[in-house]
């Protein structure tokens, strides 16, 4: 029981929000390209580049919110390049990403070597984190309130997203177009709604939120690039698009289940388990999910055989 | 007074084919014009150009006598234009006033006012008579009420001349009376209806003029009085063809195909197939008609091996088969002529030889020692080239470029050299013109008369009742009922198509 509750309080739910944020932000740029009928498997680079360029435009600028518009700015030019590619000159979509992902991982390093001299990571005094928020009300609301009043600025912002990202696709004519685009590309453009101009908007949204996750992951609780930082948050943002088909809602709560495991990951780690063996939680949750949405569709077939006797029964009587 | 709608020499070439040649006719106002002409007229092309969605090589196209020139289909809907195509362009997921005002939303701060498009869709559906709910999502309407839906949009759009590709093809004959009198409705209110159709029947029964196509050019545009059936089809194909019944010899064979109770279901999960029994005898064409979607092609799948049933037995020729194995079906005795020839008939990217060789594959002389003889199989190609009168240059053609009608030719030649007990067709003649459609009927009663016994499925109902010697009509899954092809009438087909049922004359 104690060593449930020393794992099971108030800091896991601040972890879990803290490792949810960056997957939830690059998801729901995600859900912009999901709903434009395109697969996009690139997330994870123009995270990775957004966490690369935040870093440098932070030292640049000096400034922690100039590294962040430099970040997306750069992941947004990773976006547009993807976008060129596979929609006005109808690349395959997985080729252009995955190519986008190896040169993002590749040009990260070389970048670091070339401007720092170093190799593995950027730590320097020079770049300037997010500052800490203080939400003075909820700070105030005990320990919970403690945890939950002081995270950086883009974690709050990311489940902030999470309604304007509904609002946006579902109620303006923007998010409209967007999802015609994907869904019947001939009614829109019978209907002289540009479908290719919809889906480069789309992805070009997509890359602001990843640039965002990618700058939270550098100036936010760590101030500094490692190699390959993203480590697959991207790709968990790929899986959870696929089973909640781009819905803001669904990405929220498949994002918080990542985040979870992701937290509580990190936390069995204090307890001198091995480490190998707690890293495997993450994605024994992913199969667990997985098994679970299939299982669902199980009991459909049941169904389906018990009204298939039903009307024979009837149609017989 | 000035046409409502002028095309002056148009003309529209496709690499070295031409669709449309120097075509010039005028559509006054507030007229119904039917445009008629065989498949492959270039009816649909020239609507196209008319519409702004393709561009004429030559020509000009005037409206209320101004010379304009269409951009884009932006520029036709700016001018009045609104067309109905043929395959619906409508969203799934979006409901039907979101499907109505779609690139020209309400919005109120920047969101769209869902309310206020409901209200203005409801509005215009009542204004027109057009009867639907602007609440529903379209993936919840019949095909029907989708084409309502496709008909407010070109209103909302402020179309005073609106433009119906093959408006009838998808549905019922009651849904099709419906649709004539809302027409009728706006030609009366003073706009300007362009129908495209094939039907005859309906040409002459809602049009107030007609100007008929024939491989790519105008034949003539004459008022609808002055025309009859005959006259018609005359003007369509430059000769006279024979819809009469063919004649019928008695039946007289032992059962090749019988199902026995078949439940099935569709590729959503949901029931497609209730309870079908049916028997196919030898030397005997019976015919499934009904509106597409309602069990037909999966009565097909099932009988041809692509689907399993979920309940049931399947005979052919006495023997149980099991569902599920095409090849299985096939060895027992099948010859199948499938719906749709570009995705189950043909390999579209090979040559006729290569698809006359497909099914043959596996037997002499066509392949020994697991290698294919070519030169038997290209032998085999030319003759039934000449006997099925396939025209293209040699058995080397790749089907890609032949017509729609040819391609089929190519289909049934292959299915029907193989002699096979039972032949399960369906829609022998979608997309094919008469000529092609009279030779493909001729062959049908030829195997018919030797012997075989033939499943013949089609959403044209005067083809089944030209050729069939029993007719079924199907609806929900379930046979609705049989009728007598000597005396049946449109009412009786459209009320069962519809979902009635008759108590007597149920007998299978």
């Amino acid at each position: 029981m104690e060593v449930l509750e020393t794992i099971f309080n108030v800091s896991l739910i601040s972890a879990t929000l803290r490792t949810t944020a960056p997957i939830l932000l690059v998801a729901l740029g995600g859900t912009f390209t999901t709903k434009a009928g395109i697969f996009n498997i690139g997330l994870e680079g123009q995270m990775l580049i957004g966490a690369f360029f935040a870093v440098l435009g932070s030292i640049w600028t000096q400034s922690a919110w100039g590294g962040v518009a430099i970040g997306v700015l750069a992941a947004m030019c990773v976006a547009l390049t993807f976008s060129i590619f596979v929609v006005t000159l109808r690349a395959n979509e997985v080729v252009v990403g995955l190519a986008l992902n190896i040169l993002a991982g590749g040009l990260t390093i070389t970048l670091t070597k070339a401007i720092f001299g170093t190799r593995g990571s950027i730590v320097s005094g020079d770049i300037v984190g997010l500052p800490r928020m203080h939400i003075p009300i909820v700070e105030d609301l005990g320990s919970l309130g403690k945890a939950l009043g002081s995270f950086t600025p883009l974690i709050y912002l990311a489940f902030i997203f999470v309604f304007v990202v509904w609002v946006i696709i579902y109620r303006t004519r923007l998010g409209l177009h967007i999802r015609v685009a994907g869904e019947k590309p001939a009614a829109a453009e019978s209907l002289g709604i540009p479908t290719g101009l919809m889906q480069h908007i789309a992805s070009l949204l997509c890359g602001l939120f990843a640039g965002l996750a990618g700058a939270h992951l550098s100036l936010g609780y760590i101030t500094m690039f490692a190699e390959n930082m993203s480590s697959g948050r991207g790709f968990m943002a790929v899986a959870v698009l696929i089973f909640s088909i781009g819905d803001p809602v669904k990405v929220l709560f498949g994002c918080l289940l990542f985040g979870f495991a992701d937290a509580l990951s990190l936390r069995l780690q204090t307890f001198g388990l091995s480490s190998y063996l707690v890293l495997t939680v993450p994605y024994l949750v992913t199969l667990g999910a997985l098994f679970l949405l299939t299982y669902r569709q199980r009991p459909k077939t049941l169904r389906e055989t018990a009204e298939s006797l039903q009307l024979i029964r009837r149609e017989k009587a | 007074m000035a046409f409502a709608v002028e095309m002056i020499g148009v003309s529209k070439n496709f690499g070295p084919v031409a669709a449309n040649r120097d075509v010039s006719f005028g559509v006054r106002h507030g007229e119904i014009h039917a445009l008629v002409g065989e498949n492959g007229a270039g009816k649909t092309t020239l609507m196209n150009i008319l519409f702004g969605l393709m561009q004429p090589d030559s020509g000009e196209i005037q409206i209320d006598g101004k010379p304009v020139v269409m951009e884009s289909p932006r520029t036709s809907i700016g001018l009045g234009l609104g067309m109905v195509h043929q395959h619906f362009k409508l969203v799934p997921s979006l409901t039907v006033a979101e499907n109505i005002f779609l690139g020209m939303e309400i919005t109120k701060a920047g969101l769209v006012d869902h309310k206020a498009q409901s209200a203005k869709a409801r509005a215009l559906s009542e204004e027109f008579g057009l009867q639907i709910d602007p609440d529903r999502k379209i993936h919840e309407l019949s095909v029907g009420a989708e084409q309502r839906v496709e008909i407010l949009k070109v209103l909302a759009r402020g179309a005073n001349v609106v433009i119906l590709d093959e408006p009838t093809a998808v549905l019922t004959p009651q849904e099709s009376r419906d649709l004539f009198r809302i027409i009728r409705r706006f030609a009366d209110a003073g706009m300007t209806v362009i129908f495209i159709s094939h039907h005859l029947s309906e040409v002459l029964e809602v049009s107030d003029t007609v100007t008929v196509l024939r491989d790519g050019a105008v034949v003539g545009t004459r008022p609808t009085k002055e025309l009859d059936e005959d006259s018609l089809v005359n003007m369509m194909v430059g000769r006279e063809v024979n819809f009469d019944r063919r004649d019928r010899k008695p039946i007289s064979g032992h059962a090749i195909l019988e199902l026995r109770d078949v439940f099935a279901r569709d590729d959503r999960g949901l029931p497609a197939l209730r309870g079908i029994d049916l028997e196919v005898r030898s030397g005997e064409i019976v015919g499934i008609v009904g509106v597409d979607g309602n069990g037909q092609t999966e009565l097909s799948e099932v009988v041809s091996g692509l689907r399993a049933p979920s309940h049931g037995e399947i005979f052919l020729n006495g023997q149980a088969v099991e569902g599920s194995d095409p090849r299985h079906m096939r060895a027992a005795g099948l010859a199948h002529v499938p719906a749709n020839r570009l995705v189950r008939g043909v390999n579209a990217t090979a040559n006729i030889s290569a698809n006359i060789l497909m099914g043959r594959q596996r037997s002499e002389p066509w392949a020994k020692n697991g290698l294919i003889r070519w030169s038997a199989v290209r032998d085999l190609a030319r003759e039934l080239m000449q006997r099925f009168d396939i025209r293209a240059r040699d058995e080397n053609v790749t089907v890609k470029t032949l017509s729609g009608g040819n391609m089929q030719k190519v289909v049934v030649a292959r299915e029907f050299s193989q002699h096979m007990p039972l032949i399960l067709i369906d829609q022998p003649t979608r997309g094919v013109d008469i000529g092609a459609m009279e030779g493909i009927h001729d062959e049908i009663i030829q195997r018919r008369d030797a012997g075989a016994a033939i499943l013949l499925i089609s959403v044209q109902i005067d083809e089944i009742l030209a050729l069939a010697d029993r007719v079924f009509v199907m609806f929900a899954g379930s046979i609705a009922g049989a009728v007598d092809p000597e005396n049946t009438t449109e009412e009786e087909i459209g009320y069962l198509m519809a979902g009635g049922s008759r108590s007597s004359d149920q007998a299978a």
